[in-house]
């Protein structure tokens, strides 16, 4: 295959060479990892907390499970995982970023949640673990990254014991045009001066918000997931539509 | 999501009980990692309480996973403070228990038996003897709190039973009605005696 017929994918609103994707989003969260959490609560005023509350909610978690944190970033899930499957279950943080696994780490130890999480740099799209090993997979903001999400949700089923589940937290489709339209100008007027503003970077952040664009409707992903073997699928519309979280069952 | 914001609240104000009163993790200990999911009818909401590493963790959920689940109404699981109330309240079929019922009087006992030393943690800032003193003056405006709302209490309800004036009695109408015609008569006869003196002047 010569460079001309390489395969393309997007990078935000860019289109770049697939095999370029990974390194471009790495690039992104070693610029943002060490303002993640603060950026997080800037960005959203607070709100992705309760949307990750909700995904734990939704997660049917309990004593002695295997969980999979996924694009687990700086640990918010994992830190109750790790707290609700007690000391026989066991939380991986699997991220494909060092820079955010570090922070992750770091500020996991000094909650005291340790024991029961080990922190593994993967890629979403060849899980590196046996078929039917965890009882919960999650991914919370990070599937909108990963280059080929086909490939990612197969990876994912494969590794999900039967009765398990996924639950997918993504940026999605605001339902009503209104929303939709505010939604879009804080995007791109106010998200990437707050990004320049605090964490010296707005270019990461304009990313966020094209790579939001670019990201399947609630519709999709679910037939997505559908595809990739998941029964059961259905998803939860949050602040209007601003995140879903999906969820998909494999018996 | 509104639910698990209002529960997020009420888990934080739980846990910081739990810090108060060390007790209260021990007798929660038997129960860690078991899951209670409490369902109430009127609002038809399913909250799932898990003690887990030393916290309680609350949760709006549609789950059906659950070591043991209550379902009742609000008024009625306010009434369980008392878990001997528990089989008195399935007899009457007010209250639906599956599963361990253990676990659902391990955490309404512990609650039950909260007991925070209040002056001990008021003593870390304030001093040993103004922390006595103070829970002292709180205890008696407690009581009379206390007083103050029994008072308005009886007051009302007196208020309430007693018969109060608010018209005339029939009676007094009657003899307002006749003393009116008395008065009536009295002028028409005024008023002829009037007449029959400008006719003869």
């Amino acid at each position: 295959m010569n460079e001309n017929q390489q395969k393309t994918t997007h990078f935000g609103y860019k289109t770049v060479a697939e095999n370029d994707k990974a390194s471009m989003v790495a690039d992104v969260f070693h610029s943002v990892a060490a303002k993640y959490d603060v950026m997080n609560d800037l960005m959203s005023f607070g709100i992705h907390r309760l949307w990750k509350r909700q995904t734990i909610a939704s997660s049917g978690v309990r004593k002695g499970h295997y969980v999979l944190d996924l694009a687990g970033g700086t640990g918010d899930l994992t830190s109750k995982f790790s707290q609700l499957v007690g000391e026989t279950g066991q939380v991986i943080l699997g991220d494909i970023n060092s820079s955010m696994l570090k922070v992750g780490r770091e500020k996991l130890r000094n909650l005291g949640r340790v024991g029961n999480i080990e922190y593994v740099q993967m890629n979403a799209e060849a899980l590196p673990f046996p078929d039917n090993s965890f009882d919960l997979i999650t991914i919370a903001f990070g599937l909108r990254n990963v280059t080929d999400k086909d490939k990612a949700l197969r990876s994912m089923y494969r590794i999900l014991k039967p009765g398990g589940r996924l639950l997918v937290l993504e940026f999605s489709k605001p339902e009503h045009e209104a929303l939709s339209k505010a939604y879009d100008f804080y995007s791109f007027n106010i998200l990437p001066k707050m990004g320049q503003l605090v964490a010296n970077d707005s270019e990461s952040y304009q990313y966020l918000a094209e790579s939001i664009r670019m990201h399947p409707d609630q519709e999709t992903l679910k037939s997505m997931m559908e595809d990739a073997g998941f029964e059961h699928t259905s998803y939860q519309n949050l602040t209007g539509g601003i995140v879903a979280l999906h969820r998909g069952f494999k018996y | 999501m509104l639910a698990n914001a209002l529960l997020s609240l009420v888990e934080r104000i739980i846990n910081h009980v739990l810090q108060l009163d060390s007790s209260l993790k021990d007798n929660l200990a038997a129960i860690s990692d078991k899951q209670l999911l409490i369902e109430i009818r009127d609002w038809q909401q399913r909250i799932l309480c898990v003690y887990s590493d030393e916290q309680i963790h609350l949760y709006s959920t549609a789950e059906h996973h659950f070591d043991c689940m209550i379902s009742a109404d609000i008024d009625t699981l306010l009434t369980l403070k008392n878990p001997a109330m528990l089989t008195q309240l399935i007899r009457q079929d007010k209250l639906d228990l599956q599963g361990d019922l253990h676990i659902a009087q391990g955490f309404s006992n512990a609650f039950a038996a909260l007991n925070i030393d209040w002056p001990e943690h008021f003593s870390r800032y304030i001093g040993d003897a103004p922390a006595q003193q103070l829970w002292l003056s709180l205890q008696a405006m407690k009581r009379h709190g206390v007083n103050v709302k029994n008072k308005l209490e009886n007051t009302l309800t007196t208020l309430c039973q007693d018969e109060l004036a608010v018209t005339i009695h029939p009676l007094e109408l009657a003899e307002f009605k006749q003393q009116n015609r008395q008065l009536k008569n009295q002028v028409s006869q005024l008023e002829m005696r009037i007449n029959a003196l400008l006719k003869s002047c």
